[in-house]
């Protein structure tokens, strides 16, 4: 993404003149490598796992959140998937308990793997069902 | 009694449907209404020469809007049907609601002026998990009709959640509302209805009226019954208290910057443009004065009964356990008095017609009054107070130089209380088994002092406990153990 980027930079570059359009690629290219450096350590820092009672969800780099959330105190739970993540076989999962605060989703997980993590948390959030 | 709707015949044999009170559609314009009145006449005053033919049109739009309300009301009817309020409306668009007893978290009665001038009032189901769209409310009724309806409505509403209870005594707090709600909001009352139907059958046969309360079922008369005064709002102190809080403060710094201005220009005229501001700030400050007004809260059977208002009455009765999280408030300009200020956040609470802010503001059950009406009030909320006695480390002073006196925390198998604040201090208090999420968060500069924040997360209106400020080993502790000491809190209260 980032070099087809400089490169289309530099070639606009190129109608001023040379040393405009290297310039141009280069500063492209180094806010590229750092906003791919930013969202890969976003990305690492994500992370969640289903314990026996309650999911945990683990976010942020700069802001660092751990949220539990009890299976039981889910009311609902979303899939959703938006045109760029359709196009990429991805699609986000959002667990909504009645507090409007808590706020509990997974992005980037693989379509099927969604749909399965979606019937089991459904399943789990209806054996331990606590209502308010 | 003639029904509008010959296709459509009641669902349950013997429950009749009621109509509204005539009157309502006054009531429900009222506003509207009487702002139209008044452009209408000042405009006419305005032009003395007007025209015959403005003065018919005017005639035509007040008459159309009072036709309008005059068919909604005339196709608007209810109905208790079991353990199922059933409420229908609207010409062109139909809209029937069904709104299952077992499923109503309280009942409201309010009045608005207008309506206190004609002797009606408004009832509002409150159900959680939403705003009133969710419930549903019945504008407007006579006062002694809407009180016991009110009465009526709440036994029928606890006949129908106790055999609940029993039944699924593992679940926890099953038959309430936000476990059923999200999948099926009629059917999560279903198997309730069957023990019950005995009780409710001779109430939903008619309407409530005065002569029928002595036949009522014992719950009734037991939800009647008056309960011990707790507090009432000093009149006096009402309007101080509210000046010297930061709105206060804002409305007597405008007033005086506007003194002065007319003082230096001599010309009142060059405030004309500041006006809105003004009258905004007004009329939140009022709004405030007429919503607190004469708070009286009453410890019933049925939970704690809070009554408000000056010209707009309300009157709620909160059940214990919907008290999601209880909050006490010391903002700095009344502690010279040692005033406070004692709020609940409650589910399923959104008044009508409210805006953002006044959504982020709690139901006050003490406006104002002293630590000591403070403590007693907490000491009927709270099965025991734990007090945020937990200092955070020292460091925490670099973060928080300002919050930093403040901040405490503490927490037993019930619940957690945590202190926050800058110039007023907010102390929270969590029931444990309403907690529905925790979260761990570290900001940067937490991080570099080795800190972190725990906020419990409940089922209200965006209200959480925040034990701000821990040590970092401390506040992973805190969140591994939470969980486990709510689900036991929540099994010790189904």
């Amino acid at each position: 993404m980032t070099v087809p980027l400089a490169l289309i930079g530099g070639l606009v570059g190129q109608v001023i003149s040379a040393g405009a359009g290297i310039g141009i690629a280069a500063a492209v290219l180094l806010a590229g490598l750092v906003a791919e450096r930013f969202l890969a350590r976003r990305v690492a820092a994500w992370g969640y796992a289903e314990r026996r009672e309650d999911l945990m969800i683990r976010r942020g780099v700069l802001i660092r959140r751990l949220s539990v959330i009890p299976y039981g105190r889910m009311q609902f739970i979303d899939v959703t998937a938006g045109p760029v993540e359709r196009s990429m076989g991805l699609a986000t999962v959002r667990m909504h308990t009645a507090a409007a605060a808590s706020d509990a989703r997974i992005p980037g997980l693989d379509t099927a793997a969604a749909a399965v993590l979606r019937d089991q948390l459904a399943a789990l959030g209806e054996a331990q069902a606590a209502g308010l | 009694m003639t029904t509008p709707f010959p296709d459509a015949p009641p669902l349950t044999e013997g429950a009749a449907w009621h109509r509204l009170h005539p009157l309502s559609p006054f009531v429900r314009a009222g506003r509207q209404m009487m702002s139209l009145v008044i452009v209408l006449f000042a405009l006419a005053v305005l032009n003395e020469r007007q025209a015959r033919g403005d003065v018919v049109i005017d005639a035509v739009v007040i008459g159309i809007a009072l036709a309008g309300g005059f068919i909604s009301w005339l196709v608007t009817r209810w109905q208790i049907a079991g353990d199922v309020l059933r409420v229908e409306t609207g010409l062109l668009r139909r809209d029937s609601r069904r709104i299952p007893l077992s499923q109503v978290q309280a009942v409201d009665v309010s009045q608005s002026g207008f309506a206190r001038v004609l002797g009606l009032a408004e009832l509002q189901l409150r159900v959680a998990g939403g705003d009133s769209e969710r419930g549903g409310s019945l504008a407007c009724l006579r006062v002694a009709e809407a009180e016991e309806l009110r009465r009526q409505l709440l036994a029928l509403a606890g006949a129908a959640r106790r055999p609940a209870r029993a039944a699924e005594a593992g679940v926890a707090q099953a038959a309430e509302p936000g476990a059923a709600e999200g999948t099926a909001p009629a059917g999560g009352s279903a198997p309730t209805a069957a023990p019950t139907a005995a009780a409710p059958g001779p109430l939903a046969a008619g309407p409530p009226s005065a002569d029928s309360a002595g036949s009522l079922a014992g719950d009734v008369r037991e939800a009647a019954a008056p309960g011990r005064q707790l507090f009432r709002v000093r009149a006096g102190r009402l309007p101080a208290a509210i000046v010297l809080t930061a709105s206060g403060v804002r409305a007597l710094v405008i007033a005086a910057a506007a003194g002065l201005t007319v003082q230096l220009t001599g010309s009142p005229g060059v405030l004309g443009p500041f006006l809105p501001v003004v009258l905004g700030v007004v009329l939140a400050l009022w709004r405030q004065f007429n919503g607190e007004y004469a708070t009286t809260i009453v410890a019933a059977p049925d939970g704690i009964r809070l009554s408000s208002g000056l010209i707009q009455r309300t009157a709620e009765t909160i059940r214990p356990g919907r008290i999601q999280a209880v909050r006490l408030v010391e903002p700095l300009a009344w502690r010279p008095f040692g005033w406070c200020r004692l709020e609940v956040d409650v589910a399923g609470a959104r008044q009508r017609h409210e805006n953002q802010a006044e959504g982020q503001r709690l139901r006050a059950l003490i406006p104002v009054g002293s630590r000591a009406e403070a403590d007693e009030m907490l000491a009927e909320l709270l099965s025991c107070r734990p007090v945020p006695d937990r200092r955070p480390p020292r460091r925490v002073i670099w973060k928080a130089p300002l919050g930093y006196h403040f901040l405490g925390w503490s927490g037993d198998e019930r619940y957690v209380v945590a202190s926050r604040g800058r110039v007023s201090r907010q102390t929270t208090w969590v029931p444990l088994e309403k907690m529905q999420s925790v979260r761990w968060v570290q900001g940067p500069w937490q991080r570099r002092l080795g800190l972190a924040t725990v906020r419990l997360d409940v089922a209200g209106k965006r209200v959480s406990a925040k034990v701000s400020d821990r040590d970092a080993a401390e506040a992973l502790e805190i969140l591994g153990r939470l969980p486990d000491l709510a689900r036991a809190a929540r099994a010790r209260a189904s």
